[in-house]
């Protein structure tokens, strides 16, 4: 019955260590969200601080319209399931549920009914003059569910519910709480560990790990799509198969090649359009992720192209309906340890292989996930950030895939030849140039669009769907990079200023006319001082800076503005800064200033020199505490 | 042989339980011994002094119990030390409660310090604080007076937090936070959550704080000096023995045992009663760090 | 980790920790003295911090704010705070009747304690002589001192006050809402919970424990003996004199006597405590032990044998042990009688023959007690843990040394700590047996069995040596304190080994 938005949220203890960082995430109404990573991943922490167990250290969490987070808990009409039930054990199961209701002073015939009630969609109508310890674990569990429903509260949390139950309980508990979600219509926030609950009955899923958030989506954009390694080897049983190889192109292939053993295969490199080139220059470690459930055992006549490594049977698992086949792709390892050439199949053949077997894996290369192997971000991602591609600079105008645009006088530069970082924002429909489509898809709320320009392959991410065959495309170069040799030629404008700025009461007399009579009257201001400009701050900034700051250290602390550069505009009053050039680029201008050692970049309608003065948009920037480095605004 | 090596075990076991069974006899001998004795000399009829060879009375009566009652204080003194343990033990428990919760549950600036205070209080001796007290209370007119005593008995309650926290720490903490999210306050959680479900550790804290007083010398014997009237059966006990070795009066030695079986046995009832408890509390509580 | 240790017998292990000690003691006074400087800054910032405080008040205070700093709670009254404002109101103006009216005059005094005690007169009607007093010395320091805390809490509430109103202030200013009348009555059933808790406690503990303290440390700063008893007499400052007097450097032939008595009485009660703790809590684990062993029947029987022992107040059965183990009492009077002695065993009359009399006693009226203890922890050592033992081939004498006592030792230790210190300030069991008894004409007012707490009893009671009862007491506390901190140091070496969680 209400929506859930966290923002920029922050657990810092006094300690100095961060438990949950940035956290960022809107929950609709009616959602079944849920927290899963390993212990100590920060999912119990989020919890806690949306049901007011837990201090909030910065951010904003907003239940419904109301910001709560400085509302006792028994405000904000969640209602919350624990690990161990928290029944209360002096309490029969009718009182534990009439707890609640019974603090809220509701009439007494009304609490009977609701009791009832709710015992009734749960089961437990037989218990409830029971007490706790002589029920079972389910039972229990369903009382704490019975306790949490009764309030008909907007949020449900759930800290790890089922974790206290055996294997057979916990499935059939984890069916009941879908349908009691389905059945109560109220958003559910749900932690776990165990990554099959999720997957059940997530109908988004948040993974965590060390405080952050690794990725939000589907279960099945999740398995489909991991953001990185770590959520590719969380979801899934048995995990992924990881192994570490290059990848090289070829013409329109790409081979893929496995360290420590001779195995390599080769897949069309339509497979890899999204990938970054450097990936695919043969010497760029990544981690080749392939599901137990796309490797199959070549049998005869299944061998499909290129896509066979052998493999050396080290043991199996027998799990009835399938085998699970350990072996290593290196000939001289064991499937035993996680070594980077294990590899673990998933078979469903009838054919019983014996240990030190070499056999054939056929790899679905269709589901292959490639990882880059340092920042274990995917190679792959689903929506790509940028398209690289060849290109050329002739006469003030950019050549690349066999098309030609002219660049603006800010992009301007002499004649070369070298690559194109093109952001997939940065191809704006609307253009001289006509690209054919191949599809669109919604991912994540935005529209990447599939384009071939000239039988070239580009992305575009556009806030709407285009119908038809094909699209009129052109570029925002205030986004674009060329390199040559490695050296950017031209460079994009940077997304972001910044400003060191402190946060200051002032305090003014103002001279007020009340009844024809001059009244002196102080005043207080809260506001920012950014290079020695004060500006006032509104209300709301004021309220978010105290809440995350305290009244005191408010003043103290070192913080930044952060500001685009069409959130500053040119004014009278204001910063100080002097223009070192003005950049055209067609239908925008911005000016590149200095302030103080900073440089920054104003949007701006007319060319400018000399010294001027920029204004923030105070309701547009984002204040950021420099020591801890939380967002605050 | 298999077989024979198992036998021998056996045997030995056997001869072993035989022993302790022994020793376990032994013990509860020695410890049931003395407060037979205390009984049966209670019962003596003859008046001899306590310097007798013999154990069993030649002449059984309740003649000693007879003069408690009648020729001696010992009721007033009775009902004093009842009265006091009463309130004692209300206002200590209810103090003890309070404290022990704010001190496991609650998290403030002081709490930590708090603990350390007292535990440093704690090592300071009592009697060392008795002069002052002692001079507070004649000022306000509370020497020889019941009410000082009750005063001085709970004024330093919090001070015994140590166990009856140790119980609390053991009460789960979502049960607190299921609660505060039912809508409880921090308040109504204490009354309607911990309070109840803190009935071992309540009894404990009763069953000590009932029983000390009666057992406490040095406190009452410098407050109540000098007024027999005001005395707690502890003092005016001892006060018996002093004269008698003084005076030789010997005829107090089986009133003594007859007052220490008086005064015994309602406190022995209670225990056994609530033996239970006071073993969890003592079990439970005192050992946890 | 150290693998060359964990190889150690636990001879050598205990042979390279002693060594290990000396070799890191310079370097951990080092640190201790190293750490000082940083300890005084980080206080004189705590302290600075305050002026600070107040400083920004007076600066940043807008007139209702500095108005605070002479009427207290002016600014929250002003802001609608009423109850708080009010409470702090009324506390002012109840200090000052108070210092006005009663504090002031003692606090003068405090100096010289007093000018005169007593002035004798002839009633010119009656001729009957009368005795005029005036000033008391022991009302004076009593007063001063109590004036001194009630000062010490109104600079408190001052500062606090001055932090609320400038608080409250910048809530207005940052136009945040401030907590209501209402809001601040159900803070006190929430998040000031703790002071609605604490503050009657608190208040018994500062009167009738801390301010009592206070005084007899000044007290032992003073003369008050039997010749300076108030009302009659008055009493005066006289420094060092008693801890000289105690430690043995006094001009007086006494201070010899009192520093040997205090050594001998200091030494007793150590050797005292170590083995009326130690005995109870062995004996006690033995009983227990005996009890819980498999194959034992009606073990609820022996607990309850034992269990009853403690019901009985302990008086009763100390004093009633002190009539029985008398030179004339019943158990000498039947050994007599059997033959068995010729002469009566001097239980209590004898001093090394008391000395072991009380311990002994002391374990039989202590053994339930620690037997309960026991039998509590022994039943929750897991039993899987005595299962793996006997298939590693321990047999029972060495499952004990293995598991069960290291096992109990390290959940015990709060507790022996505990006994130990109880022990040290145990008044009952020698009072109420021998009284400390026999007593000794090379000891001052204290006998063989004497503790410290029972000679501070004789030395007040009946001596009225109120100042140099004071010092013993001190000492006492000394003595306490640090073998209780070295035994709390120890015990939290042994927790961190969490080998049984």
């Amino acid at each position: 019955m209400a929506e859930v938005s966290l923002k920029h949220i922050y657990k810092v203890y006094p300690n100095g260590t961060k438990a949950v960082n940035d956290f960022n995430m809107y929950i609709e109404d009616k959602e079944f969200i849920v927290f899963v990573g390993p212990s100590g991943c920060g999912k119990s922490t989020t919890l806690r601080m949306i049901a007011g167990l837990e201090d909030i250290s910065a951010g904003e969490l907003k239940i419904g319209d109301l910001v709560v987070n400085d509302m006792e808990p028994k405000d904000r009409d969640i209602a919350m399931v624990f690990q161990n039930y928290a029944l209360y054990p002096h309490m029969t199961v009718y009182d534990n549920i009439a707890f609640g209701l019974r603090l809220r002073k509701l009439p007494k015939d009304e609490i009977h009914d609701k009791v009832v009630e709710a015992a009734n969609i749960l089961g437990i109508t037989e218990y409830l003059d029971k007490k706790p310890k002589e029920m079972s674990g389910g039972q229990r569990q369903r009382v704490a569910l019975g306790r949490a429903i009764v309030r008909e509260p907007k949020v449900m949390l759930l800290d790890e519910p089922l974790s206290n139950l055996d294997a057979k309980l916990r499935t059939q508990m984890r069916s009941e709480i879908s349908k009691l979600h389905s059945k109560l219509g109220t958003t559910f926030i749900y932690v776990t560990h165990d990554q099959v609950e999720a997957m059940t009955m997530g109908t988004r899923i948040v993974v965590m790990k060390d405080g952050f958030v690794q990725q939000i989506d589907t279960p099945k954009n999740l398995y489909n799509f991991p953001a990185n390694k770590f959520v590719a080897g969380f979801i899934g049983t048995p995990q992924m198969n990881f192994f570490e190889g290059t990848l090289l192109k070829t013409d329109d292939k790409v081979i893929i090649a496995f360290d420590n053993s001779t195995a390599q295969i080769t897949v069309p490199y339509s497979k890899l359009y999204k990938a970054k080139p450097e990936y695919l220059d043969g010497k760029t470690k990544v981690y080749i992720g392939l599901r137990p459930e796309d490797v199959s055992l070549a049998d005869g006549g299944n061998k499909n192209g290129g896509s066979v490594v052998k493999v050396k049977i080290s043991h199996k698992e027998e799990l009835g309906s399938e085998t699970l086949i350990y072996g290593d792709i290196n000939m001289d390892g064991d499937g035993y340890d996680g070594s980077p050439t294990r590899i673990i199949i998933k078979d469903n053949g009838n054919r019983e292989w014996q240990t030190g077997d070499v056999v054939e894996a056929v790899l679905n290369l269709e589901r292959v996930h490639l990882f880059d192997a340092e920042t274990e971000a995917s190679v792959l991602p689903r929506v790509p950030e940028y398209n690289y591609l060849n290109c050329e600079v002739k006469g003030g105008r950019l050549i690349f895939c066999g098309a030609e645009v002219a660049l603006p006088k800010a992009a301007e530069c002499g004649d070369l030849k070298g690559e194109l970082l093109l952001p997939t924002d940065a191809v704006i429909i609307g253009g001289s140039l006509k690209a054919e489509i191949v599809s669109c898809e919604k991912i994540n709320g935005v529209y990447l669009l599939a384009l071939t320009l000239n039988g070239n392959r580009l992305y575009a991410v556009v806030p709407e769907c285009v119908d038809g065959n094909s699209v009129n495309i052109g570029l925002d170069f205030k986004k674009i990079t060329v390199k040559t040799d490695g050296e950017s030629k031209i460079t994009p404008l940077p997304e972001l200023n910044e400003f060191a700025c402190k946060f200051v009461k002032n305090k003014a007399v103002e001279e007020i006319e009340i009844n024809g009579k001059v009244k002196k009257q102080k005043t207080v201001r809260f506001g920012f001082v950014v290079e020695g400009t004060f500006f006032e701050a509104n209300e709301e900034n004021v309220q978010k800076i105290f809440a995350a700051l305290g009244l005191k250290k408010a003043f103290s602390a070192g913080l930044k503005i952060e500001c685009g550069a069409s959130d500053l505009t040119v004014a009278d009053e204001g910063i100080a800064a002097s223009v070192l050039e003005t950049l055209d680029y067609g239908t925008e201008k911005f000016l590149k200033c200095a302030v103080g050692e900073n440089i920054v970049y104003v949007k701006c309608d007319a060319e400018k020199r000399g010294d001027i003065r920029l204004l923030p948009d105070f309701g547009r920037v984002g204040v950021v505490e420099t020591e801890r480095e939380i967002k605050i605004i | 042989m298999e077989k024979k090596k198992f036998r021998s075990k056996k045997g030995a076991e056997r001869v072993s339980l035989v022993l302790i069974y022994a020793i376990l006899i032994i013990i509860s001998l020695i410890w049931l011994i003395p407060f037979l004795m205390l009984i049966i000399l209670s019962f003596r009829g003859e008046q001899v002094g306590m310097s007798v060879d013999y154990l069993f009375p030649k002449q059984w009566s309740f003649n000693n119990y007879v003069r408690l009652f009648t020729e001696t204080k010992f009721l007033t003194w009775y009902g004093n030390t009842l009265l006091v343990s009463v309130i004692v033990t209300v206002v200590q428990t209810v103090i003890v409660l309070m404290t022990s919760y704010a001190l496991s549950r609650l998290r403030f600036k002081l709490r930590k310090p708090l603990m350390n205070l007292m535990l440093i209080l704690g090592m300071f001796p009592g009697f060392l604080s008795m002069t002052a007290v002692y001079f507070v209370l004649k000022e306000i007119g509370l020497t020889q007076n019941l009410l000082g005593l009750i005063l001085v008995y709970s004024a330093s309650s919090a001070m015994q937090y140590y166990i009856c926290k140790g119980f609390f720490d053991t009460i789960p903490k979502s049960l607190d936070e299921a609660a505060r999210i039912d809508g409880a306050s921090r308040h109504t959680v204490f009354l309607k959550i911990i309070l109840p479900l803190a009935k071992p550790i309540i009894i404990y804290t009763i069953l000590t704080a009932f029983i000390a007083p009666w057992g406490e010398y040095m406190f009452s014997s410098f407050i109540m000096l000098g007024n027999d009237d005001k005395f707690t059966v502890a003092v005016g006990m001892k006060s018996w023995l002093d004269n008698a070795t003084l005076m030789g009066q010997e005829g107090y030695f089986p009133i003594f045992c007859a007052a220490a079986v008086v005064v015994s046995i309602p406190i022995t009832a209670l225990f056994i009663w609530l033996q239970r408890y006071y073993v969890e509390g003592v079990t439970g509580g005192s050992v946890k760090g | 980790m150290n693998l060359t240790y964990l190889k150690m017998s636990p001879l050598e292990k205990f042979w390279f920790n002693f060594k290990a000690f000396f070799k890191r003691l310079p370097s951990s006074f080092a640190a201790f003295f190293k750490a000082i400087p940083k300890k005084l800054y980080k206080l004189w910032l705590a302290f600075a911090g305050i002026f600070l405080n107040i400083g920004r008040a007076a600066r940043d205070g807008d007139w209702k704010t500095r108005t605070s700093f002479g009427v207290m709670g002016f600014g929250l009254i002003c802001r609608k705070q009423y109850l708080r404002g009010i409470l702090y109101l009324l506390f002012e103006v109840l200090f000052v009747l108070y210092m006005v009216f009663f504090g002031w005059k003692y606090l003068v005094k405090m100096g010289s304690l007093g000018e005169v005690a007593c002035v004798e007169g002839k009633d010119p009607l009656t001729g009957i002589t009368t005795y005029t007093y005036y000033d008391n010395s022991l009302l004076i320091l009593l007063y001063s001192l109590l004036t001194i805390f009630i000062m010490a809490a109104f600079v408190y509430m001052w500062y606090q006050n001055v932090k609320g109103n400038l608080l409250s202030q910048q809530f207005v200013e940052a136009h945040l809402t401030l907590p209501t009348t209402k809001d601040d009555v159900h803070s006190y059933a929430n998040e000031n919970y703790h002071k609605s808790l604490l503050s009657i406690p608190m208040f018994g503990l500062v009167v009738f424990t801390i301010l009592p303290i206070f005084f007899m440390i000044f007290i032992a700063f003073t003369n008050y003996d039997k010749a300076h008893m108030p009302p009659a007499e008055l009493f005066q400052w006289s420094g060092f004199d008693n801890f000289v007097t105690v430690l043995g450097g006094g001009v007086s032939s006494n201070s010899k006597i009192f520093a040997y008595t205090f050594g001998e009485v200091l030494l007793w009660t150590i050797v005292w405590a170590f083995f009326a703790t130690f005995t109870n809590y062995i004996l006690g684990m033995v009983v227990a032990i005996l009890i819980n062993k498999k194959g034992i029947r009606f073990k609820k029987l022996w607990r309850t044998v034992l269990v009853i022992t403690i019901a009985v107040p302990q008086f009763v059965s100390l004093m009633f042990m002190s009539q029985l183990l008398a030179d004339q009492g019943l158990i000498n009077k039947l050994l007599e009688k059997w033959g068995w002695i010729n002469q009566a065993i001097p239980f209590l009359t004898d001093g090394t023959f008391a000395r072991a009399t009380v311990i002994i006693v002391n374990v039989w009226i202590g053994i339930p007690y620690s037997m309960l203890i026991c039998t509590g922890i022994l039943m929750n050592i897991p039993a899987d843990l005595y299962e793996s033992a006997r298939i590693d081939g321990a047999g029972p004498v060495k499952a004990y040394m293995k598991i069960t006592l290291p096992y109990m030792l390290h959940v015990t230790t709060p507790y022996l700590i505990t006994q130990f210190i109880g022990n040290l300030n145990n008044f009952n069991v020698i009072f109420l047996l021998t009284g400390g008894a026999p007593s000794s004409l090379d000891m001052q007012n204290a006998g063989k069995t004497d503790l410290l707490i029972t000679w501070l009893y004789k030395l007040t009671v009946s001596e009225s040596q109120y100042g140099i009862a004071s010092v013993i007491g001190i000492f006492t506390f000394a003595v306490v304190a640090v073998l209780s901190l070295i035994l709390y140091n120890r015990s939290k070496s042994v927790k961190n080994e969490e080998e049984f969680m």
